[in-house]
């Protein structure tokens, strides 16, 4: 940043601090008397009022989930990069990590929540492991960017003084990695406190959301808006304190990544099919060796062989491929729509906050009250305005996909090399060029990072979708037959989630390789 | 019950006879207090009274036993802890448990808590469901996974399904005030009560008084639990039976004690007593007055076959085994 932006900024600071939360608050209210009826919004004046009368509940209720979010946080996050280290360190077990990771995050809460509860017992041990399973893969994701994010030159540096792999990780990988790491963090802050909520939905004696359930059903409209508003806040000042200690510690503005352009076209069909049946492979002895090692009761854990007669050896197997193969349609139906539309609000949000700085003050707490707030809060209102069709469905996938990318793409965007802005701007090229020929093209490695995130994220809201509100498709299947104990089809719809979403990962994958070994081709090495 | 192969049953037996002989072992001492855990099916609210008040009245410590009652939730399945062992017993209902044995759950359904299914049909006061007939025409709120629910209740009062528009709503009144739907199916003991304290009225049309019989709020428990940890199950439930009969002495005081036991979970203490009394009719009927509370016999066991065939469930009355309550009330 140059001396004049610095201190324009600052002077945009102070009014942009008060006018932002009080525009968020007016149209809040605003909201809630538009709304029709007394029971879909509260206003900020009554959830003070509701607060005030009960802090000591709501202060109980946020010791108990926050303590489950930041354990999960924490074990989450030090997970994520310790796997990218580990994937840049062994570059041929690259894909076999990044694909496991994917495959866990994968799996649906729907059938993770009541085998965690039975590992654990009571206590607060499948919150804790939530979260951490709702943090790591946003995490893991930018910083295996951010640890590639380095020009070759200083690479080469390390290596004229003889150093190895370990030196140019400790030395310049891990300093290039801090600033996609802040962005990780961020996105981790909310999903973490959502993940320890829904958590206690597999049976907890207080929290958050044991509030949140009892206010939805008690038509407590003050009580879940409440809930909203705290859960909000909270991830609001993770995300602001987070980025406040990564404005004040990263200094360095980012660097100019000139790297060789690469002259193939990444790994051909062969090594890549090759790649996923090794993933496959070892996915599926894993899954059967934890279930050996857990001990737990084969009427409801189902190893892989379960699966294979539920859907291919077993009596009825056609019938039961039929019903999943006919659910799975419906989910990719409505999984495409969504995913658009929440990658293009996303990335365009994030443009248009860095061409107009000032707006960010609305447009992020908005953005991380969306993400922070439980889904089961926020269905009744969307359906209200967008209806429970297609749509609808499109538009709850949209709000869960695009809190990663407009995150991601914003640090994206910043990375624009100052060197190479003020070279343009020597040249009177304005915003818009900049923008175009500087800020996107380093957009680029982020904006697919979130493209990659965004695959299991967006086909996880899919399914709590389906649950929820439109009662079709894979999370709707899942839901029933769960509760009709029905755990092969219970099984075989999670492995069926997880493979579409490698699925679609993998076509994305795809692409960011050709663009990037383009625009970026360190990312491509 | 042929899911599993041999070797699994067999495995899943001896594990939970391992279970069982460790827990014996401190009974041989005099005056231990056994562990046990009891899986409710929702979290903590006056729906379990009697079980709060056999803990907090030593009850259970009368027989021998120290019991822990595990809360449910919306992603938390009462089967699994029951068949692993970690839960002695679990609160279900006849079609969950049913569906549980057709998929190789060794249950049995040991005593009755709800003898009448406590699922209605909520609608308004200007546009009510008085009868099934009513809902042809209506839009209808509910989870899709109990379409076989409202399509048993068509079958049993000659209602064509196909007339009634079925949306599929969370468990949440909103969308029945909203005017999204004309009524939704839920439960006589909590949505209606809400709306009652919310100031806003509603009819109700109890699915029980329509032929709708399925026993709710069951206590299971696995076969080999009730052949090889009998005594711990006998005490159990002699516990609840009188912890239920003290509660239906005063339902008021109950809600209030579960209100004060559970400050962490933001319970209204006017919707615990509403619910508190609510739940009275569908617990205790004249067949419990004569016989005590759980009670089942081969009449209300055939009519609960008949709905769960509607259903599209096959069981026999070996489902239901009343010998611990046999036990229980001969004493």
């Amino acid at each position: 940043m140059t001396p004049t932006a610095a201190a324009g900024a600052m002077r945009m600071r102070v009014p942009r601090l008060a006018l932002g939360p009080i525009m968020v608050l007016v149209a809040w209210q605003g909201l809630a008397v538009a709304v029709p009826g007394d029971f879909l919004v509260a206003g900020p004046w009554e959830v003070a009022g509701h607060l005030w009368q009960n802090a000591g509940l709501y202060f109980r209720a946020l010791q108990t989930t926050l303590a489950a979010a930041a354990t999960g946080f924490l074990i989450g996050n030090l997970l994520a990069v310790a796997l990218a280290a580990l994937a840049l360190l062994l570059p041929r077990a690259e894909a076999l990590i990044a694909g496991l990771a994917l495959l866990v995050f994968c799996l649906p809460l729907v059938a993770t929540g009541p085998i965690l509860r039975v590992l654990y017992g009571p206590g607060t041990g499948p919150q804790v492991t939530l979260a951490a399973l709702a943090v790591y893969y946003t995490t893991f994701v930018p910083v295996l960017v951010g640890l590639r994010a380095t020009p070759a030159a200083w690479l080469d540096l390390v290596r004229s003084y003889g150093r190895g792999r370990f030196a140019m990780l400790w030395h310049i990988r891990a300093r290039a990695a801090l600033p996609y790491l802040v962005a990780g963090l961020q996105i981790a802050a909310p999903a973490a406190f959502l993940g320890a909520m829904v958590g206690e939905f597999t049976g907890a004696e207080r929290g958050m959301g044991i509030l949140t359930l009892q206010a939805m059903r008690g038509l407590d409209t003050e009580a879940t808006w409440t809930l909203a508003t705290v859960a909000a806040a909270v991830s609001i000042a993770a995300h602001g304190g987070i980025g406040w200690l990564a404005r004040h510690a990263l200094s360095e503005p980012p660097p100019v990544l000139l790297a060789p352009p690469q002259t193939g076209s990444g790994p051909g069909l062969w090594s890549g099919l090759r790649g996923i049946l090794v993933v496959g492979v070892v996915a599926i002895a894993l899954w059967w060796a934890l279930l050996q090692i857990a001990g737990l009761n084969p009427f409801f854990a189902k190893g892989p062989g379960d699966v294979w007669a539920f859907l291919v050896s077993g009596p009825g197997a056609d019938e039961n491929r039929a019903t999943l193969l006919a659910a799975l349609a419906e989910t990719t139906g409505a999984l495409g729509p969504g995913y658009f539309a929440g990658m293009a609000m996303g990335a365009a949000l994030a443009v248009v906050v860095t061409l107009a700085p000032a707006l960010s003050a609305v447009v992020m707490p908005v953005a991380i009250a969306l993400r922070a707030v439980p889904i089961v809060t926020t269905v009744p209102l969307l359906v209200l305005v967008v209806g429970r069709g297609p749509v609808g469905s499109a538009a709850l996938v949209a709000v869960m996909v695009f809190f990663p990318t407009l995150v991601a793409c914003l640090y994206g965007l910043q990375r624009a090399p100052g060197q190479v802005l003020d070279v343009m701007a020597s040249y009177g090229a304005g915003r818009g060029k900049a923008l175009l020929y500087a800020r996107l093209p380093a957009m680029l490695p982020a904006f697919f990072a979130a493209a990659r995130m965004a695959v299991p994220a967006a086909v996880l809201a899919v399914t709590v979708v389906e649950w929820l509100a439109t009662g079709r498709g894979l999370g709707a299947l899942m839901a029933v037959s769960a509760s009709l104990s029905d755990y092969g089809t219970l099984w075989s719809a999670t492995v069926l989630t997880a493979v579409l979403a490698a699925l679609v990962y993998g076509i994305v994958a795809r692409i960011e390789r050709r663009v990037l070994a383009v625009f970026a081709s360190e990312q491509a090495q | 019950m042929t899911q599993f192969g041999l070797t699994r049953r067999h495995v899943l037996g001896a594990g939970i006879a391992t279970v069982g002989a460790f827990a014996a072992l401190p009974r041989a001492r005099a005056q231990a207090q056994t562990p046990l855990r009891m899986q409710l099916s929702w979290l903590h609210s006056v729906q379990f009274g009697g079980s709060y008040i056999a803990q907090d009245q030593g009850l259970w410590e009368a027989e021998g036993l120290s019991v822990m009652l595990d809360p449910g939730g919306p992603n938390a399945p009462v089967e699994p802890p029951v068949v692993s062992g970690q839960a002695l017993v679990g609160i279900s209902a006849a079609d969950y448990t049913a569906a549980a044995v057709a998929q190789g759950a060794p249950f049995k359904i040991l005593g009755v808590a709800m003898q009448k299914n406590p699922f209605v049909i909520t609608s308004l006061p200007a546009n009510p469901v008085n009868e099934p007939a009513d809902l042809v025409g209506k839009r209808i709120g509910m989870a899709l996974a109990n379409t076989p629910v409202l399509q048993a209740l068509c079958t049993l009062n000659g209602v064509d399904i196909d007339g009634i528009e079925i949306v599929p709503t969370q468990y949440s009144a909103e969308p029945l005030i909203a005017g999204e739907v004309d009524c939704l199916l839920n439960w006589e003991t909590d949505l209606p009560v809400a709306m009652a304290v919310q100031g806003v009225d509603s009819v109700t049309m109890l699915m029980a008084d329509h032929g709708y019989a399925l026993h709710s709020q069951t206590y299971i428990a696995t076969e080999d639990s009730i052949a090889n940890r009998r005594a711990e199950l006998v005490g159990l439930m002699r516990g609840e039976t009188r912890g239920w009969d003290i509660y239906r002495q005063d339902t008021d005081a109950a809600a209030d004690m579960t209100v004060a036991r559970f400050p962490d979970l933001g319970l209204d203490p006017e919707v615990q007593r509403l619910q508190a009394a609510r739940q009275v009719p569908l617990m205790f009927s004249d067949l419990t007055d004569e016989h005590g509370f759980g009670w089942f016999t081969e009449d209300t066991v055939a009519a609960n076959i008949e709905t769960l065939a509607l259903l599209g469930q096959t069981v026999t009355a070996d489902l239901w085994d009343r010998s611990i309550l046999e036990e229980v009330h001969a004493s």
